[in-house]
């Protein structure tokens, strides 16, 4: 239990890094990919709701107290994201790849639209604006996320064991 | 309570995302100040060991350039403290020179040292001062210290000297507390000794000076001093083998006395009498 708290704690913290330091790096046309995201789209798919929301709240209180943003933006996005992709716990249902994959791009569309939604909600931004921002670049983004997570499961799946033996 | 306690634990997914969403929106709603001082407390709580184990990082990899810079700097100072050294020790050798050139009546004519042979021998140097300089043959070269040697061959713009260690040179020297007369020998190039009179008072630590009597060199330059008296194969003489005062394999600055040899003034009377 505490090797696992402690694992997925060191996982956080080094996606935290890795998204301040080096994946403004991996920038195209300003589109990066979200580490933080897949991190808890990953920790929810295999320890579920409760563990997702806990964690999505805190680390969006974290990037909360971090960026300059309206404090519990990021918290109420996350939270219902970790929420989200609860659902598909993998100890409940099994999914497909693929279904995965379709479930990681919905997570962007709900983070974004509760993000941008909310703050739209608090200072009247337009709603053109919103959708102008979700075309622009939350599907974009979501798509590259999507690459780096088949990396990452590709790592997890083919390369990983193979070290081991 | 025990049954909100139960309720909580049987639907503690939707309980946390109650808790959760409240936490955020009360967040949401809160004024500017609210929102600044949670903030606060947050990065001082959460942030701070990391920020700390962060600057700590950042802190050792600026030692580490630190360290790089200032090992360069005092590579650079060592270098320049280094070519200081150098240019007082040379300033020091010519006020020495200088001092030297002024209390000696002779016309001196400034030379530096370009070529040394290359052995432990060292017979002889070039110097850069030749015909056009005014240096001509025969004319004696001195150290601050004392006597070098004299010149043998001159060119143009060099000259070549001959050491007085040089094995086939020979001058007569002389013991400057009471003028007794020897010609100064080595037969190695290492070894200096003069022959006295067996009875002359000498006694080690006595300074020996050029005689005068060569027809080169003239009286009163130093040569050096008396090192050890030795009793010699013939009983009229004894020893005295001599420390020269100029060290050979360190100079660099010399000076060409613009003196003729003695016998200049006579020279076609020695040649008539066949002299050479």
């Amino acid at each position: 239990m505490v090797e696992t708290v402690v694992k997925w704690f060191a996982a956080i913290v080094i996606c935290l890094v890795l998204q301040t330091t080096l994946v403004p790096l991996m920038s195209i046309f300003g589109i990066q990919p979200d580490l933080i995201i897949i991190v808890l789209a990953l920790l929810c798919l295999e320890y579920g709701m409760t563990a997702g929301i806990y964690t999505g709240f805190f680390l969006g209180l974290l990037l909360d107290t971090y960026s300059p943003s309206l404090l519990g933006q990021n918290a109420l996005a996350k939270t219902l994201l970790g929420f989200f992709f609860g659902i598909f716990n993998e100890r409940v249902m099994r999914t497909d790849p693929l279904i995965k994959i379709v479930i990681l791009v919905v997570g962007f569309l709900v983070h974004d639209l509760l993000f941008f939604g909310t703050q739209l909600f608090k200072y009247g931004d337009s709603f053109s604006h919103l959708f102008y921002e979700i075309l622009t670049r939350t599907l974009p983004r979501a798509v590259y996320s999507v690459i780096i997570a088949l990396l990452i499961a590709f790592w997890n799946t083919s390369i990983k064991p193979n070290l081991k033996r | 309570m025990y049954w909100i306690i139960q309720f909580i634990i049987r639907h503690r997914n939707f309980s946390s995302l109650l808790v959760t969403v409240i936490a955020s929106l009360l967040m949401l709603n809160a004024d500017l100040a609210r929102q600044q001082a949670v903030a606060r407390v947050l990065t001082i709580s959460v942030f701070y060991p990391f920020q700390f184990t962060v600057s700590q990082a950042a802190r050792v990899r600026r030692l580490f350039s630190e360290n790089k810079k200032l090992r360069e700097e005092i590579t650079a100072l060592s270098v320049k403290c280094a070519q200081l050294e150098e240019a007082a020790a040379e300033n020091k050798r010519l006020c020495g020179m200088l001092g030297f050139e002024e209390n000696f009546s002779h016309t001196l004519l400034s030379a530096r040292v370009v070529v040394r042979e290359p052995s432990h021998l060292c017979r002889s140097i070039v110097i850069n001062c030749g015909k056009k300089h005014g240096a001509a043959l025969y004319m004696p070269v001195i150290h601050k210290d004392g006597v070098v040697g004299k010149i043998i061959q001159t060119l143009s713009a060099i000259s070549l000297v001959q050491l007085i260690r040089d094995p086939t040179e020979r001058i007569s020297v002389m013991i400057k507390k009471n003028r007794e007369v020897g010609i100064l020998e080595t037969p190695d190039s290492r070894n200096f000794f003069i022959q006295c009179r067996k009875y002359a008072e000498v006694s080690v630590g006595d300074t020996i000076v050029t005689s005068g009597l060569g027809g080169i060199y003239p009286r009163g330059l130093m040569v050096g001093t008396v090192v050890e008296i030795r009793e010699s194969s013939d009983p009229l003489f004894k020893d005295l083998f001599i420390f020269t005062s100029v060290d050979f394999f360190h100079i660099d600055e010399v000076f060409v006395m613009k003196l003729a040899p003695q016998w200049a003034s006579f020279r076609s009377e020695l040649d008539s009498l066949g002299y050479k």
